[in-house]
């Protein structure tokens, strides 16, 4: 049983625990200036785009090793990574248009940040097409996918930097005020919690049915009338 | 008479550029001094108050968003539920069958 799996119990109960603390400390944030209400989006909206990214490295890492060295585990880690990079990615796509609506006025702008997360998004839900539809070698083409997808993270993060855009910049966070830096904190830890738990069991499931693939695969080899 | 317009021409030459480098920077100090940028995109800036008539229209869309956030995490647990039931329900088949 791997260290997570070990783990999952207390990752479960500290999840559910920060959960309901979360939404008080969020409550007792202040406001933000020009923004107001709708800014308190934020404590949820960034740490799901940062568990985007970082499902998005551990499932191209996890691609990586399994294009070199071709380990079942690293197959497995890649497409339970690839599916929680779709998971938060949808959080982050509709929780900042519904604060973009307020704060900019408009539901959605092409600007950098926003049009490369949505690739980012669309590349992780090519790799479990491709993962679920692409038949024999199925496996090594989304793990190639996932290799992409994760090189592209790190455009995502810089681009609201290097472009004129809508979007804060990475600065933001570093500079936040006291008041909210708890908060925000609080909520990134909350989710990397709920990250784990739901990679846990994304795991269990992708070792269950590569045991069941086994025990077709031993009742197809067994020999007849056994 | 050709050295004179040797001698004009070559003044023009020089002068020109500068004449129009003089024009040039008249223009620039007229323009305005480019605006700072906004504080909204450099950091966020706490109030202690905020008028009630600003906090309202927000609210639908930070509940939205919240129970969108809910929703999904709670879709994605009963997907991978019913995924892990299935699976399980087949392996127990298939060992009852290769038992027997």
């Amino acid at each position: 049983m791997s260290l997570l799996q070990r783990a999952f119990p207390a990752l479960l109960v500290a999840a559910m625990g920060c959960f309901v603390v979360a939404p008080y400390l969020i409550y007792q944030a202040p406001y933000e200036s020009t923004m107001g209400l709708v800014q308190k989006i934020f404590y949820f909206h960034a740490p799901s785009g940062m568990m985007m990214f970082l499902g998005a490295f551990i499932s191209g890492l996890a691609g990586a090793r399994y294009l070199m060295k071709g380990t079942p585990a690293s197959d497995r880690v890649a497409a339970a990574a690839a599916e929680l990079v779709v998971v938060f990615g949808l959080i982050v796509l509709v929780t900042g248009p519904l604060w973009a609506r307020k704060a900019w006025g408009v539901w959605w702008q092409w600007d950098a940040r926003l049009t490369s997360s949505l690739l980012l998004w669309t590349m992780f839900m090519a790799c479990m097409l491709v993962r679920k539809y692409g038949g024999p070698g199925a496996e090594k083409l989304s793990a190639a996918v996932a290799l992409f997808g994760m090189a592209n993270v790190p455009f995502v993060y810089v681009s609201v930097n290097v472009w004129r855009t809508l979007h804060p910049k990475t600065s933001v966070v570093p500079s936040l005020a006291p008041g909210m830096r708890g908060p925000f904190w609080f909520c990134a830890l909350t989710f990397l919690l709920l990250f784990l738990v739901l990679l846990s069991v994304r795991l269990r499931l992708g070792e269950q049915q590569e045991e069941l693939e086994t025990l077709y695969l031993d009742l197809d080899d067994a020999p007849v009338g056994a | 008479m050709t050295r004179i317009l040797l001698a004009v021409v070559m003044a023009l030459g020089v002068a020109g550029p500068r004449v129009v480098e003089a024009r040039q920077a008249q223009a620039v100090s007229a323009q305005p001094a480019p605006a700072a940028p906004a504080d909204g995109q450099g950091e966020f800036v706490p109030v202690s108050e905020l008028p009630p008539t600003e906090q309202l229209p927000a609210a639908p869309l930070v509940l939205g968003a919240y129970a969108f956030i809910w929703a999904a995490v709670l879709v994605y647990v009963f997907l991978l539920r019913r995924r892990l039931a299935a699976v399980q329900k087949d392996l127990d088949q298939l060992k009852r069958q290769t038992r027997s």
